[in-house]
């Protein structure tokens, strides 16, 4: 009998790894078990179920970009409840018990609901994570004339733009200066600003919801701590994530913030293995531990945790804690590595104008690149991370990192 | 995959003539004929680049295909995969224009079609028996060929240059 993968978790990385190990080891057995009721799909995608632009079935797994073996046994609707590392097994909450032979904590992360907002139990309060969320968002948007997104990072703004699209009125309430904090300093981020603005966006920063009103259609106004009331029929929270662990609780598996895995991806007892958002590993930027909820990063690390668990020992590059790109309205973007650089020891070249703003950022000593923001111009950004991931020596390249005129040619 | 044709560019041979990205456009316009392409709205893109190092080297760029491709990986909507001719193709009703590959691509070669709002690269011409950009470059510097038959012709050249070196 060929080996039992068991693998948590049915979305970017435990299917990365699913269809990795399929593909290296023909013999072994695959199973995804998902506490989701949808067959894994693109969870990037969900915003274009709000708008209706994609239906589910648009946007599932199987058969696009790196999912494409098959026999890969997903049992949807099944959340792991309890893993026994030394005897080799997990129960679901169905009661349902699988043995394994290795095994992937591929769990993902939950929104951050946060506790000092009250009533957030009511409908028409939604996050936006899961496929099931966006078509609940969809259902309440033909009824809703005003959302208010709390939280003011790249998936919030992915809703707005989704319900604008709707003709539905939307206000962002933010807590801090500027919209996207999290990828770039406040006054970096004016460009964005603009484009949300002038898209018709209502943005309220420095100030954030205190409690949800309702009545019995569900949410009816949202109180913030300001003391204003805006009226709403619908609320999505934006507040990050944090990763799901409960059903590692009682075990002796290393946690530290998420699952600490080695450089091979690999958790403190045998035979278990951690990749994507629940997983604790290394920032090449920064030499940082860092837990990072990114697409694209839980799909290497997924692929990675896969060719390990077959035996192939593959080291993991690591994750920068900071890392995204994406469109709003009319302004492409990308922010990579350190890019908060306020009052810190760095040196800080940055170009602002009306049509782009870029800002590179170099060790103390100037003589490495460790961050880039790309605001309106995002030509040949690979590359940029490239240098700051790989850690070169920019010396003989850096006017042209400075300049935003670096081509593959200057690597030779 | 190594029987597999792929595209070779060499720097020693470059003139920088830009001839390959005149090609390269013109075959990716929907007139297929330059006269008529120039008129196109959006105007026909190339998906071969040459960058200039100093004055003297001139580099031709374009998508590698790569074995282990990070676009492939990186794309959150599913828009690129690998076909069976080993070629990294971007699915254009897929694509959502997120700019993900862009920021993964360690080449540069990924362009963003604004207009559209799709991402575009090299699709090594399916259609044609030799990609585009080969046919158009005078001095051969891009060479469509199968991996071991091109290492061979490098090692070939490196041998021939020392002899050259040598008794010279």
């Amino acid at each position: 009998m060929g080996n039992r993968y068991l693998i948590v978790g049915g979305s970017a990385a435990g299917m990365a790894a699913a269809h990795t190990i399929r593909k290296a080891d023909e013999t072994g057995e695959v199973t995804v078990l998902s506490n989701e009721s949808h067959a894994p799909y693109f969870r990037p995608m969900i915003p274009y179920i709000i708008t209706g632009k994609k239906s589910a079935s648009q946007i599932i797994l199987n058969g696009s970009g790196v999912f494409t073996a098959d026999t890969i046994n997903i049992l949807t609707g099944s959340k792991v409840t309890s893993v026994d590392p030394a005897g080799k097994r997990v129960t679901t909450g169905a009661g349902d018990i699988f043995d394994y032979d290795r095994i992937l904590f591929s769990s993902g992360s939950r929104p951050y609901m946060p506790e000092d907002i009250e009533n957030l139990g009511v409908d028409g309060v939604f996050a936006l994570k899961t496929l099931a969320d966006a078509e609940a968002m969809a259902a309440r948007s033909e009824t809703t004339e005003h959302a208010v997104l709390l939280g003011g990072g790249i998936l919030n703004l992915k809703a707005a733009f989704a319900l604008l699209e709707k003709n539905i009125k939307v206000t962002l309430v933010v807590y801090s200066p500027e919209v996207l904090s999290q990828l770039m300093d406040p006054e970096d981020a004016y460009l964005v600003r603009k484009a949300l603005d002038e898209a018709g966006l209502v943005i309220k920063t420095g100030c954030s919801a205190r409690a949800v009103i309702s009545d019995d259609t569900g949410v009816c106004a949202v109180a913030l701590d300001n003391g204003e009331e805006i009226p709403c029929q619908m609320i999505c929270v934006g507040k990050g994530v944090i990763p799901n662990l409960d059903y590692l609780d009682g075990t002796d598996i290393r946690i530290d913030k998420g699952i600490v895995a080695d450089p091979f991806t690999a958790c403190s007892k045998g035979d278990t293995f951690a990749a994507g958002d629940v997983a604790v590993t290394h920032d090449p930027a920064t030499g940082d531990k860092t837990v990072t909820a990114l697409w694209t990063h839980a799909v290497e690390m997924g692929i990675c945790a896969g060719l390990n668990m077959t035996g192939k020992k593959t080291a993991y590059a690591g994750t920068m804690g900071i890392m995204n790109a994406t469109q709003v309205a009319d302004e492409p973007f990308v922010a990579m590595g350190v890019v908060h650089t306020r009052d810190k020891d760095l040196e800080v070249h940055t170009d602002r104008t009306d049509h782009y703003f870029r800002k590179m950022v170099f060790s103390p000593d100037g003589s490495r690149l460790v961050g880039a923001v790309f605001v309106g111009d995002i030509t040949r950004a690979g590359l940029y991370r490239y240098v700051i991931r790989e850690k070169m020596e920019v010396e003989r390249f850096k006017n042209h990192l400075v300049n935003h005129t670096l081509h593959y040619g200057h690597f030779l | 995959m190594s029987h597999l044709k792929e595209i070779f560019a060499r720097t020693d041979m470059c003139t920088g003539c830009q001839s390959c990205r005149l090609a390269c456009a013109v075959a990716h316009s929907d007139s297929k004929n330059l006269f008529a392409a120039i008129h196109e709205t959006p105007r026909a893109k190339s998906r071969v680049y040459v960058e200039w190092l100093d004055d003297q080297i001139k580099v031709p760029v374009l998508c590698r295909h790569c074995e282990d491709a990070p676009c492939i990986n990186a794309c959150i909507a599913g828009a690129i995969t690998r076909s069976d001719d080993n070629t990294v193709i971007t699915n254009d009703d897929k694509c959502i224009g997120c700019w993900t590959c862009v920021m993964v691509c360690p080449y540069g070669v990924i362009g963003r079609d604004k207009s559209v709002r799709k991402a575009y690269r090299c699709d090594r011409c399916p259609d044609l028996e030799i990609p585009a950009c080969v046919s158009a470059c005078p001095t051969e510097a891009l060479i469509y060929q199968e991996v071991d038959q091109y290492s061979k012709s490098v090692r070939k050249n490196v041998a021939r240059e020392l002899v050259t070196k040598e008794g010279g």
